[in-house]
């Protein structure tokens, strides 16, 4: 790192893409070397791109994690700092905001990290989240108490110039945006794509500044890059002021969801979609007998566990659950054959299915997005396909378990 | 007595048979009606078990146009709340999360006549694709402590403090329910998974007498209303509405079709022989 030699000795008060990083029981949260393979890739562009010499910077905070802060330069961190507090073992949001917040402000840090940086130094120029269980509440309030804006669910990052023009944000003048990061998310249908950005007010009558432009990331849609061990990087510890008050708020137990649904002992998964709709009982009943005959795992779409349909109770407690919800809500499966039944393919639903094996899908629409990730689209409809396939699988059975006698 | 607030948000009824979309796919919003949105009821149940198990009043807020105290009626049918805000006001209007958060925060400061409010509830996402944000945000600006991913809330009354059940669930790891406790006042959001637990036979009896009264009480909804504008809710319109959202929407646009990560052999529905060749490819795994 060092080494560098820098042809632009730049100041400013924003620097650096800060990552927070979440890791449990001494593991990182796979999306966490997700989003530092996305910030390596999005700042090399950057620093060439503005000749720049801008780091990423990944945010630990826990007890006994320097083993952990090797792996993340080894993942493409220039800079790891890490908190190290038995108070931090778990994450707490209070004590958790207030801790990045102080080190999302620290100019004498911000000095370690970026030597040849010239002050005064304010916050950092972008921030990363992960959209999970944590996160999606920590970047809310740590972009609170950092009074800046933040986008959630993103699942695209692009960092321009964009020149803009607003009614409130800059009266109504065209006015450059340098170095903004536009913020793609996908919203609920899967359908659309929604661009946000993080802009400052230049509008002299309520001139504010908003960094760093933050947002939270859905796990698995981003990939991490390959990891270099001999990578190098810097490792700074930081020790956080907290707040005794804080302290207060303690865990006091955490309990493991015994897994009802068993995804990864199953080498086939039947999902489910909307498209039970036109016979919701009598569909789930024949996916029940395929899947039974298959010795499957059943899945579902993130919709169906919102119980939309009027089906028996043993049938909902049973299926309608989001126990069995595949893709970023839910669980990531790799079966060997995944079987996609009235499933759309919304993106958030592919992330948790595409790394399956081999792929059938079973739907009416030629059009449907789950037809690029499959290897065979069979394009009718559940009612009329499914009896097909499980007659012939009827036939099989018998010649299995002789076979196994 | 606890003090008990709500959040509830107008969206758009999503439900299957009610939403309604224009030919391109997009949400038609002048067919879809708007109702209390399903997070925002599930804070509502939540709020109304309080009242149950340990007393409280309830107070609703929302801020929304005029249109949206039809969420508040909505909302005190579910939880007999005492009081219902409504905040409206033209520049809030275009506002982000954090200032919705600024209106909200303002609004429930000045809740029950100002008395603390103890617990506030929100529900975990609003269900027309947003963030979730507006909860944790509303609740570091209140200063409160911030509980999100609730399905279970307990108060201890003598200690002041609610001892509560989250769920985690992380990406590739085992759901985690972690029990917290943490003095009041506390913010929390409800997950989607919460249903109140009504063991004993008092709780039942006074569920069903209060369910009665509420509904009795929404019919009058007006009698407990509150409408603020920016200024009677004091708020500077500098952090509200457009002028006080760091965020905004720069571009809408249909999700173009990915490449294809994989080549699908297409079967016609109607080709049985060629439907019944998959099962040879998966007769293997089977036995
Ligand atoms: C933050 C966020 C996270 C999300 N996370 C997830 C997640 O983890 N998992 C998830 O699944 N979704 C998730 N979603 C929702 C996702 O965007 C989609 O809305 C959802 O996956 C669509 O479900 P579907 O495919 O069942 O329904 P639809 O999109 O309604 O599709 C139904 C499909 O069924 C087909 N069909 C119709 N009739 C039949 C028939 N008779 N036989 C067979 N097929 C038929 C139709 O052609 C259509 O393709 C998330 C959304 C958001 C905003
Ligand atoms: N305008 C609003 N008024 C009151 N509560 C809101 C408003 N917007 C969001 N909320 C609350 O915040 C939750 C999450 O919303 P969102 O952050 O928009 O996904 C909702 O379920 C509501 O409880």
């Amino acid at each position: 790192m060092v080494t560098e030699s820098f042809s632009n000795n730049s100041g400013g008060k924003y620097r650096n893409l800060y990552v927070v990083i979440e890791h449990i029981e001494g593991k990182l949260v796979p999306v966490s070397l997700e989003m530092l393979g996305e910030a390596r890739r999005l700042m090399d562009d950057f620093n060439q791109r503005y000749q720049e010499s801008e780091r990423v910077v990944a945010v630990v905070l826990g007890y006994k994690v320097q083993d952990l802060c090797q792996q993340l330069i080894s993942y493409g961190a220039d800079v790891v700092v890490y908190a190290e507090n038995k108070e931090l073992e778990y994450s707490r949001n209070t004590i958790d905001t207030k801790v990045i917040a102080q080190i999302s402000r620290d100019a004498g840090l911000a000095k370690q990290i970026s030597p040849e940086y010239i002050p005064p130094y304010i916050k950092p120029r972008y921030m990363f989240f992960a959209a999970d269980s944590i996160g999606r509440h920590l970047s809310s309030t740590v972009l609170a108490e950092l009074e800046s804006g933040l986008a959630s669910d993103i699942n695209k990052l692009v960092i321009s110039d964009i020149d803009f023009r607003h009614e409130h944000k800059t009266k109504g003048q065209t006015i450059r945006y340098e170095r903004t990061l536009e913020m793609y998310r996908p919203d609920f249908s899967g359908f659309l794509w929604t661009t946000i950005l993080c802009l400052d007010n230049k509008n002299p009558e309520i001139m504010r500044d908003y960094h760093p432009q933050g947002c939270s990331i859905i796990p698995g849609v981003f990939n991490a890059i390959e990891p270099d061990i001999a990578r190098e990087g810097l490792i700074l510890q930081y020790k956080p002021t907290i707040d005794p008050e804080d302290l207060k708020v303690k865990v006091l137990n955490k309990q493991m969801l015994k897994k009802k649904i068993d995804f990864d002992g199953h080498r086939i998964i039947v999902s489910m979609g909307r498209g039970i709709k036109d016979d919701p009982e009598q569909n789930v009943k024949l996916i029940e007998q395929f899947a039974r005959l298959l010795d499957a795992e059943i899945g579902i779409s993130l919709p169906l566990s919102k119980r939309l349909y009027q089906l028996s109770d043993s049938i909902n407690s049973k299926y309608m659950i989001p126990e069995r919800v595949i893709g970023t809500s839910g669980s990531k499966v790799a079966p060997s054959f995944y079987i996609a039944t009235g499933i759309h393919g919304a993106v958030q639903h592919i992330a948790g299915m595409k790394e399956s094996e081999f792929v059938v899908a079973i739907n009416p629409d030629e059009n449907a997005p789950i037809k690029d990730e499959s290897d065979l689209f069979i394009n009718g409809r559940m009612e009329d396909v499914l009896p097909i396939i499980i007659e012939e699988l009827q036939k099989l059975t018998p010649i299995v378990s002789s076979h196994m006698e | 007595m606890v003090n008990v607030a709500v959040i509830v948000k107008l969206e758009p009824d999503f439900s299957e048979g009610n939403v309604s979309y224009n030919p391109d796919g997009t949400l038609n919003r002048a067919e879809t009606k708007s109702i209390l949105g399903p997070h925002s009821a599930i804070a509502c149940n939540a709020a109304f078990y309080t009242k149950i198990t340990y007393g409280s009043r309830i107070s609703i807020g929302t801020m929304g146009p005029p249109i949206a105290d039809s969420a508040l009626k909505q909302a005190q049918e579910l939880t007999d709340a005492d009081e219902m805000n409504l905040y409206s006001d033209r520049i809030f209007a275009g506002a982000d999360t954090l200032a919705t958060a600024e209106v909200l925060r303002s609004g429930i400061v000045k809740m029950l006549d100002g008395n603390k409010i103890d617990i506030v509830f929100s529900g975990h996402r609003a269900s027309d694709g947003e963030t979730g944000q507006t909860g944790p945000q509303t609740a570091w600006k209140l200063g409160y402590t911030f509980l999100g991913n609730v399905i279970e809330v307990n108060i201890d009354l003598e200690r002041n403090y609610v001892i509560v059940k989250r769920l985690v669930m992380l990406q590739g790891f085992d759901g985690i329910v972690e029990e917290v406790e943490a003095p009041l006042p506390v913010f929390i959001t409800v997950d989607p998974s919460y249903s109140p637990n009504y063991r004993t036979i008092y709780q039942r009896l006074a569920f069903a007498k209060y369910r009665k009264e509420a509904i009795a009480r929404a019919n009058n909804y007006k009698q407990f209303l509150k409408i603020y504008d920016s200024k009677s809710l004091g708020v500077d319109p500098k952090f509200v509405g457009l002028p006080g959202s760091p965020t905004i929407v720069y571009r809408v646009e249909k999700i173009p079709k990915a490449k294809a990560s994989r080549k699908a052999q297409l079967i016609e529905g109607q080709d049985i022989d060629a439907i019944k060749s998959i099962v040879p490819k998966l007769r293997p795994i089977v036995s």
